[in-house]
């Protein structure tokens, strides 16, 4: 239908007077010459807005035969939809009947008449099965039965949550090492320097051998810090750290992000996803921001080469706390 | 990344090093070029290389006269007459020891402008430089021979892998200046600055010193063809691939989600409101529905409107019977 | 044209003869639109829904939601050789590889804004004139049904690319996931099949995102529109609009041209933001890696609220015999669920308080209704600055200040404003009321937008003078001066 009113609107009146398919072009148009009245001039911006959405289209075609661009596909789709929209509420809006219309409402509900009829219908049916007390009571354990027994391959969506929520693959002996599976010295982290690290676990876990790679698990990530000054160790936790290098989790105390923003100067660990604030020299302490406990701290140690081990696994299970993180 | 267990490549010296004098040539006046071809002339090969402690390459003696003839002027107010660092009258901390800030940190403090500073007790920001090139090399020269600092890398972005860079970004420089480098805030009213107008040496030294809360990436967590990637890296941050269009400051959802309500619902509400416009002229029609005149005036509270309604002929029902009854 | 028409008729006909769909359809065309502008903001959110389904379609083609490893050759040349997920590669490759398929990309993602911000006016429309009023309240709990599916099914989509913001986005949800009591860890090991990252949860929120979260949504909005239609709209009062009928314009052919008209512009709306305005360029973001973060990671606006309040609540952890009941659980899981319980319970408690028991039809202009519109304008204040306090990092370093200090703002913000916006609004909708009143005005009129009404300072002046002018000719000709 539009096409052909399309070519009304064109062979009537001629199309080439200007964009009148623009947004409120109807309503403020420039004068015209004498003999257009308002409805051929309304008329024509109808039809200009269908004209240039089927210039947009063509155009859309062209740009995506010839190899496509984002911002013109973008653009000439956006317009030949917008000319066909604005040219369709026009048309509705000048050429449409608009005088109201009523339509009376009836009421929602059923008649007394209509829910008697249905309770007695309902009630019969009713009556028949519980005479057959047996039967309904066997169907409905039958029923019951079936959707517990249905409800059991959920249970295959996930393994029971085990110990690893609690534990880390850091245990006594296990190396440190970058993303990049290389061991680390402290000498390596320098002064005010940071390293984001990780458990080095074998690839295969059952057979134990040289292949080994940095775990791939989300609570082991581990940062290396080396402030510029001395740290104040937590009680309990004199020896833990190596050459000045102390490592705590990475893993937000919160809701798990990494802590990856290191102010190295006043020793602030940062999270970046919601400001939680840890002080680097005093434990990991929350200094401000929604978590509610330190960092979890990792004893760190040398093998005889003068590579970072872990000494045992953090002080705490590490990353967001759950229901039964303590038992 | 390399640690220790492997060598560290050390590309430092000789073939990097007139790179950077290059660069900076044109910049220099006559008595500081010539003082800088006969650097080029003598470099250290044998500049070692181990983490931060690196000392600076030996500078000519002229260049660190020049620079410290600057500092006497401009730097010793704070930073004491020898670099020692200064405490202000109250106890607090007036300027920092320069004897670890070496040539990186100062090249990257003075050539963004942050120092000089004009008033102490606020944080350094970015401005145009106070210094011209040439008195900022003298400068970096002077500092650079004030302790073990480390030295002002090569950065060569032709030498650099831009996905290694990007790789090395997201795992290191991402958390503070975010992963489009617009940066972001750090805690109590610092921020991580934009990376959207350094150069690439600027970002070499600034890795390499750790300026203000920055921390320091030495070479054997970084390396000095890590560094050329990352700074390649940043450098086409500078200018990214917007394929999308409108970068919209690269923010990320904030500002997406505030066009979509400004720009998007917001228009097209304007566009439903345009719709359901009545034009001025169109004449009001008040319908009163046959046989319900009665129900219609009780269910206006104005006998004067229901009044007026009367003047224009109601429409008929429309529809007696609505809905399928089913 | 005669012809087809001819054509036309025999298969109308053929198809009547089979379904008996004449009568049906001819009630269609017959049925009654108020055209009130505002009632055509539920069809934007409808309209978005259709841009959403046609752009989601074509994106499934292209899109694989698998983890496995492989290393990026395609064209975006920043991440060559990258190692990263199929999903991620996959996406990369509609965004530079597949020809339009950036622009289809956006547009799903400006369409799925889009959705959630009509439907948020659209209900904010609902509440405030009362149309959830009797005999609407089961069609309301359809409508704040599909607001949530609609939320869960946008973050199951931004976070089905495994870029960098959407894995950090879904490590937040395993967190809150994990922080329910008793049956958190549980909860958490089904969804994620594991663990987190675990090994499914990509393929999962793919079924999720495509099948049964649309499904749901269409349904219910089948439901949503079926229960309109069976209720017929409600209406604003005015002359000859009672109770008892709907005055408006009927479906064809005005309406019909006006609605096609409002889908068209939707998707161009759609179209423009999708092809020149940027939106998630996961390229930038690079694949996720457990343990790298960027700043300003912030969720789509619709999830911006739950950040916001992960982040003003206080790091409070309840101890109970041993047992933790972390701080994320009250910010993200007891809000939620109190905010969509009150969505849910609303047109009850208010039939309950006010005592009303009645059919509605008519619908309030929200100044008669003080109460109702001062505690929903309280409630919307009290999530924007939620949303507010979601982007604290951005807004500090926006406007150079202090993160710290904007997160204590927007915590002081959240307990001072919301009540203060109550008490505004109710002493605003009073003062409406009483204008309307001076003027002579009949509560029940067609509302519409008074724009010099936002010159508050001319309020006191201009009634004393319209009470003036009223005092002058003792006749009261209010009535007529009430036409507007």
């Amino acid at each position: 239908m539009s096409p052909d009113e399309a070519e009304q609107g064109t062979t009537g009146n001629g199309a080439d007077r200007g964009c009148l398919g623009c947004p409120g072009a109807s309503g403020a148009e420039p004068p015209r010459s004498a003999g257009a009245t308002e409805s051929e001039r309304a008329e024509l911006a109808v039809a200009s807005g269908f004209l240039v959405s089927t210039a947009a289209a063509i155009a859309l075609a062209v740009v995506y035969w010839s190899g496509g661009q984002t911002q013109l596909e973008g653009l000439f789709l956006a317009t030949a939809l917008a000319g066909l929209g604005i040219g369709f509420i026009l048309w509705s809006k000048r050429f449409m009947p608009h005088a109201p219309v009523v339509e009376a409402r009836h009421p929602i509900a059923s008649s007394e008449a209509e829910v008697d009829a249905f309770r007695e219908e309902f009630q019969q049916g009713e009556n028949i099965l519980t005479r057959r007390k047996l039967l309904v009571r066997s169907a409905g354990a039958a029923v019951t039965a079936l959707g517990v027994a249905l409800l059991f391959p959920i249970r295959s969506l996930g393994p029971r949550p085990g110990k690893g929520l609690k534990t880390t693959p850091f245990t006594a002996g296990v190396y440190i090492v970058t993303a990049n599976n290389a061991r680390v010295r402290p000498g390596d982290i320098n002064l005010n320097g940071v390293l984001t690290v990780f458990p080095e676990v074998p690839q295969n876990p059952d057979a134990e051998g040289e292949d080994v790679m940095p775990a791939n698990q989300a609570d082991a990530a581990t940062l290396l810090i080396r402030p510029n000054e001395p740290v104040n160790p937590v009680e309990g936790r004199e020896g833990w750290t190596q050459n000045g290098v102390i490592a705590y989790s990475k893993i937000c105390t919160h809701v798990g992000c990494p802590v990856g923003l290191y102010e190295a100067d006043d020793h602030l660990l940062l999270c970046p996803c919601h400001q939680s604030t840890f002080d680097v020299l005093d434990g990991a302490e929350v200094l401000f921001g929604p978590a509610g406990r330190p960092l979890p701290q990792l004893p760190l140690g040398l093998d005889d080469e003068g590579y970072l081990v872990a000494d045992g696994d953090f002080s705490s299970p590490t990353g967001p706390g759950f229901w039964d993180r303590d038992r | 990344m390399t640690v220790a267990s492997e060598p560290t490549p050390t590309r430092a010296s000789a073939p990097t090093r007139p790179r950077r004098r290059r660069r900076l040539l044109p910049l220099l006046g006559c008595v500081a070029g010539a003082a800088a071809v006969v650097v080029l002339a003598a470099p250290s090969d044998a500049a070692p290389h181990e983490g931060v402690a690196t000392q600076s390459q030996p500078t000519d003696a002229e260049l660190v006269a020049q620079g410290r003839t600057l500092y006497q002027t401009s730097c010793v107010s704070c930073h004491g007459d020898e670099g020692q660092g200064l405490d202000a009258p109250d106890g607090a901390l007036r300027g920092p020891s320069l004897e670890t800030t070496g040539e990186a940190g100062a090249f990257f403090q003075l050539s963004t402008g942050r120092m000089p500073l004009a008033d102490p007790s606020r944080p350094p920001e970015a401005k145009e430089p106070a210094f011209s090139p040439s008195q900022i090399d003298a400068l970096v020269a002077y500092v650079g021979s004030l302790g073990d600092g480390p030295a002002l890398p090569d950065v060569d972005l032709a030498s650099g892998d831009l996905s290694e860079g990007g790789e090395l970004y997201r795992q290191s420089c991402q958390a503070c200046h975010s992963a489009t480098g617009a940066g972001g805030a750090l805690s109590y009213g610092r921020a991580a600055p934009s990376l959207s107008t350094v150069t690439p040496l600027q970002i070499g030294a600034a890795m390499r010193a750790g300026p203000g809360q920055m921390p320091r990436f030495g070479t054997d967590i970084i390396d000095d063809q890590d560094l050329d990637s990352i700074a390649r890296y940043v450098t086409y941050l500078e200018d990214p691939n917007d394929a999308g269009g409108l970068d919209l400051g690269r923010l990320g959802p904030i500002p997406e989600g505030m066009m979509a309500w400004v720009g998007g619902l917001g228009t097209l509400l304007f566009a439903a409101y345009f719709m359901g416009f009545r034009r001025a002229n169109t004449p009001r029609v008040d319908p009163i529905p046959p046989g319900e005149e009665a129900e219609a005036s009780t269910g206006d509270t104005n006998p004067a409107t229901a009044a007026t309604g009367g003047t224009t002929p109601p429409e008929p029902a429309r529809d007696p019977t609505p809905e399928d009854p089913s | 044209m005669a012809r087809n028409r001819l054509i036309t008729r025999r298969v109308a006909r053929w198809v009547d003869e089979r379904t008996g769909s004449a009568k049906f359809a001819r009630t269609a065309l017959g049925k009654v639109f108020p055209d009130h502008w505002s009632f055509l903001i539920g069809e934007i959110a409808l309209y978005s829904l259709v841009v959403l389904l046609a752009t989601g379609v074509y994106l499934t083609f292209f899109f694989d939601p698998s983890v496995e490893e492989v290393v990026y050759q395609g064209s975006y040349g920043p991440l060559q050789g990258v190692t990263m997920s199929q999903a991620y590669r996959s996406a990369l490759d509609i965004s530079f590889d597949v020809r339009a398929g950036l622009v289809m990309r956006q547009m799903h993602h400006w369409a799925a804004l889009l959705f959630l911000a009509a439907i948020v006016v659209h209900l904010m429309r609902i509440f405030f004139t009362g149309a959830f009023r009797r005999p609407r309240e089961l069609n309301w709990m359809v409508g704040v049904t599909l607001l949530i599916l609609a939320i869960f099914n946008g973050f199951a989509g931004y976070s089905l690319l495994d870029d960098q913001l959407s894995g950090t986005g879904l490590r937040i949800a395993y967190s809150i996931t994990l922080s329910i009591p008793l049956a958190g860890t549980w909860l958490a090991s089904l969804l994620f099949g594991g663990e987190f990252p675990g090994p499914d949860i990509i393929n999962r929120l793919y079924v999720i995102h495509i099948l049964l979260l649309p499904t749901a949504i269409v349904g219910l909005l089948v439901v949503h529109l079926g229960l309109v239609v069976r209720h017929k709209h409600t209406q604003f009062g005015g002359r000859g609009r009672t109770e008892k009928n709907v005055v408006g314009e009927p479906v064809w052919p005005r309406f019909a041209f006006k609605s096609i008209g409002l889908l068209l512009c939707t998707a161009a709306m759609n179209a423009a933001l999708g092809g020149l305005a940027q939106i998630n360029p996961v390229w930038l973001y690079g694949p996720y890696k457990l343990s790298n973060v960027s700043s300003a990671s912030q969720p789509d606006w619709y999830m911006a609220w739950l950040d916001g309040a992960l982040r003003v609540f206080p790091g409070w952890e309840t101890r109970l015999a041993g047992y933790e009941i972390p701080g994320p659980f009250y910010a993200g899981v007891l809000l939620a669920s109190i905010t969509f319980a009150l969505l849910y319970l609303w047109p009850f408690l208010e039939a309950k308080f006010t005592s009303d028991a009645v059919e509605h039809h008519l619908l309030d202009r929200p100044r008669n209704r003080p109460v109702r519109t001062s505690m929903g304008a309280a409630t919307l204040t009290f999530y924007a600055l939620l949303t507010l306090s979601g982007s604290t990092d951005v807004l500090a370093t926006t406007f150079g200040l202090s993160v710290n200090v904007v997160l204590v703002a927007c915590r002081v913000a959240l307990i001072v404003v919301p009540p203060l916006i109550a008490l505004t609004t109710y002493r605003l909708c009073r003062e409406l009321q009483l204008r309307d009143e001076d003027a002579g005005l009949a509560p029940p009129e067609r509302p519409r937008i008074r724009w010099e009404l936002l010159r508050i300072w001319e309020w006191r002046g201009r009634r004393q003078e319209e009470q003036e002018v009223l005092a002058r000719d003792d006749t009261g000709t209010g009535a007529s001066t009430a036409v507007d």
